[in-house]
């Protein structure tokens, strides 16, 4: 790192970050973009069909479609860049990032590793280093932004189908976020603290000490809410073919669709970060105290990438919920059931549990 | 009388939503594992152009005119197919020839021409039902396209030679006797 640094010259610090920052949001953008191909070749097999495995690199290398990804981004840019007349021009071209860039940026506080100790001076493998000050309290923010994104795309498109799909889109974010706050709540006062590490160190490495086995129920409000967060199938009312064609980026073509469209997957993956974070021990190897730096980021990987496949798999697994219902199950259980889940554990800690 | 609509009870296990959902959860499992160990060959999937499906006997696809060891056509153009055809699609001309011989069934007439248009072709298979000399054959090849119109209007010796190598069949351009002028028939 040092040599690094020296070579770019600037300090290890800046030179640090920028090497967290460009792998960590290189790798959550590829992953985003390899699991719209996960998701599509996972319904294909969930519903014994086949799914997208013809496009190949150079016409011959098939590699079981994975070139699909790069036959996608290659169309979605060469498209034309079409921009309806009516539309509020400023915030069609702003609300793509307004949707990717909160998708992203939520993962700037996430653990993805153990800190190691190198040359003297401590190394955190998290963009943002512990005790920040804004710990969990960040994604939790950043994740309420995402509903601008949502938002701004159906009202800067002028059409009456992405209004009603953004409107009802944000609804269901905002009032999901109460119960999922609530549920983190609990976390955090079991923890003693917000700060992400804290969380995990907190966890310990025995799985059945992990946040998801005392609070199971917290767990369920908060994976529930994150489908509700990242609009994703049980609860995806942006969209809806059926009734109002294609929600919100009805209006959308070539690269801003595309990035409406990867900012879901972006969502994804921070979502399954903060599950595992939170729930399943974020770094921790289970029945390994003190893993190595390799062997905690390979943990948190294949629990992520668990998480976002269990993702899609809800997604194939269950219909839709209708709009009402959604938002019967959202006020009248998820947040009466974190609500007894924040006061039951509350109370056990008062009597010493 | 009304139909009486069962209720149906949802235990409390039921009602809590998650283990449903667990259950849910359990079958896509179980397909998606089952599609994904289940080599291609035997998916419900067909890949078209690397695969292809094996039509069951008596599927009634490309037609072929059928003929003799030696070559010749076994049609006699006795327009039986083309009066039973309901699309109209056949249309025949006859001509005689001579030097009669066993093979030929002491026939003295078969087509000079004998088209179909595979664009009205329906594909019922009536002028393999009407044909009195088994001369003409629903195949089941089924990959009839072409570029253009004109390619679809099948001659005699396309329809003779349909798919002729798949069978192991040599392909032939030329009746083995030659066709005889038009006798003056004596009255």
């Amino acid at each position: 790192m040092d040599t690094l640094a020296s070579l770019l010259h600037t300090s290890p610090a800046l030179a640090w970050m920028v090497v967290k920052i460009v792998i960590v949001f290189s790798a959550v953008m590829l992953l985003a973009s390899v699991w719209t191909w996960v998701e599509r070749r996972g319904s294909a097999m969930i519903q014994d069909r086949i799914g997208p495995n013809r496009a190949a690199l150079f016409g011959r290398i098939r590699i079981i479609g994975l070139a699909q990804l790069l036959a996608d981004g290659i169309k979605f840019f060469f498209k034309e860049d079409l921009e309806p007349t009516d539309v509020n021009k400023g915030l069609f071209w702003l609300a793509p990032f307004l949707a990717f860039v909160p998708a992203m940026m939520g993962f700037a506080v996430i653990p993805f590793g153990r800190d190691f100790v190198s040359g003297g001076a401590t190394y955190h493998l998290s963009v943002l280093d512990p005790g920040n000050g804004m710990g969990m309290l960040y994604p939790m923010a950043i994740g309420g932004l995402a509903v601008y994104g949502v938002l701004v795309a159906a009202w800067s498109s002028n059409n009456k189908w992405s209004i009603l799909g953004g409107m009802r889109a944000s609804a269901a974010m905002v009032s999901y976020e109460i119960g999922m706050s609530l549920a983190v709540v609990s976390i955090f006062m079991t923890t003693g603290g917000y700060d992400p590490a804290e969380i995990i160190s907190a966890q310990g490495s025995l799985p059945w000490h992990w946040n998801v086995v005392p609070q199971f129920l917290g767990f369920i409000v908060f994976f529930t809410c994150m489908f509700a967060e990242t609009n994703r199938l049980p609860f995806d009312f942006a969209e809806g073919e059926s009734e109002i064609v294609a929600g919100f980026n009805t209006e959308y073509g070539s690269m801003k669709f595309s990035l409406l469209a990867l900012a879901e997957y972006a969502h994804l993956m921070t979502a399954s970060a903060l599950v595992v974070t939170l729930f399943f021990g974020g770094w921790q190897v289970p029945f390994v105290a003190h893993p190595s730096v390799g062997l905690s980021i390979l943990s948190f990987v294949v629990k992520l990438l668990f998480f976002a496949w269990v993702f899609v798999w809800i997604r194939w697994t269950l219909p839709r919920f209708r709009y009402d219902q959604m938002m019967r199950l959202g006020w009248k259980a998820m947040l009466p059931m974190s609500m007894v889940n924040l006061v039951v554990h509350a109370w056990l800690m008062s009597h010493g549990r | 009388m009304g139909v009486v609509v069962k209720k149906v009870e949802l235990s409390w296990l039921d009602r809590t939503y998650v283990w449903p959902v667990l259950k849910g959860m359990g079958i896509t499992f179980k397909h998606f594992i089952k599609q994904l160990f289940t080599p291609t060959s035997k998916r419900y999937t067909i890949q078209y152009p690397d695969m292809k499906k094996v039509m069951p006997a008596g599927y009634r696809g490309l037609h072929e005119l059928k003929r003799f060891e030696d070559g010749a056509i076994k049609c006699v153009a006795c327009f039986m197919c083309a009066e039973a055809c309901p699309a109209r699609c056949i249309s025949i001309e006859a001509e005689e020839f001579s030097d009669l011989n066993i093979t030929q069934g002491f026939e003295e007439k078969r087509p000079q021409v004998f088209k179909i248009d595979m664009l009205r072709c329906i594909y019922c298979g009536m002028c393999e039902e009407a044909c009195p000399k088994d001369a003409i054959w629903l195949r089941n090849d089924y990959e009839v396209a072409a570029y253009d119109r004109l390619s679809m209007q099948f001659g005699k010796w396309d329809l003779m030679n349909t798919y002729a190598e798949a069978d192991g069949k040599a392909r032939i351009t030329e009746d083995p006797i030659p066709s005889a002028p038009r006798r003056a028939i004596a009255m």
